[in-house]
């Protein structure tokens, strides 16, 4: 009887630790995605530009500050600003693409989600063309009559200048 | 500060809007005449009724 009782508790605790190795932990730490690198999906409204491609290091402006992303990074939600997005594929490639603005999302489980309303790459703006939209912007945002005509305008102002301070870097 | 645009009255969808209008003008020619083509939304719609179409409407809110 005695013997009997032995195997069942027995058994029970075997149950019951593979049981508890099954189970995380808040302590436990997530397994990485694939090695340590981060999963990137960059998308906007009309295209996609990457999809879970495996990159070294994503740059983001976010309204909180600049900020590097790496894999096992901290889950967090991050608004865009107007500004540049630099995805370093490799340690010694990397790719910049000036996004109008959207929202960043770091999962915990090394994937990355970058949703913006328009992205293109540094060389297809017109310094020219950011030269006279950014007076043009400048001069409505001191004239306009109505408060909303400036906000609009200010805004305009702030994309410009992110903008020009995009294209300064690069050249 | 950084919401300045809020306190006149512009929600965030609306200032995405404009930041992306923004963008779409300041790139290079050939680029911009397609991206353009982008800011212009509007809706179409029809009421139904007793199984039949009613008329069409076109809101356009650019025109």
């Amino acid at each position: 009887m005695s013997f009997l009782a032995r195997t069942a508790r027995a058994a029970f605790q075997l149950l019951l630790s593979s049981f508890l190795l099954s189970v995380r932990y808040y302590a436990t730490e997530a397994p990485a995605g694939s090695g340590d690198r981060l999963r990137l999906s960059f998308a906007l409204p009309h295209q996609t530009i990457y999809s879970k491609a495996e990159v070294q290091q994503v740059n983001i402006a976010s309204t909180a500050g600049d900020m590097g992303i790496l894999a096992n990074h901290v889950p967090s939600i991050e608004q865009l600003k107007p500004g540049v997005i630099e995805i370093l594929e490799n340690p010694n490639t990397s790719k910049k693409y000036f996004v109008s603005g959207g929202f960043a999302i770091v999962n915990p489980n090394s994937s990355l989600d970058i949703n913006a309303i328009e992205a293109f790459p540094l060389d297809e703006f017109s310094p020219e063309a950011i030269r006279t939209n950014l007076a043009e912007a400048q001069r409505v945002a001191s004239t306009a009559s109505t408060e909303e005509e400036k906000a609009v305008a200010k805004i305009e102002v702030e994309v410009y200048e992110a903008l020009q301070a995009a294209l300064g870097k690069t050249s | 500060m950084a919401f300045s645009w809020k306190a006149a009255g512009i929600s965030y969808l609306k200032y995405t809007q404009i930041c992306a209008r923004a963008v779409r003008n300041a790139l290079k020619d050939e680029q911009r005449l397609i991206a353009q083509r982008r800011d212009e939304q509007g809706i179409k719609f029809a009421k139904w009724d007793g199984g039949k179409q009613g008329e069409l409407k076109l809101i356009n809110p650019q025109q």
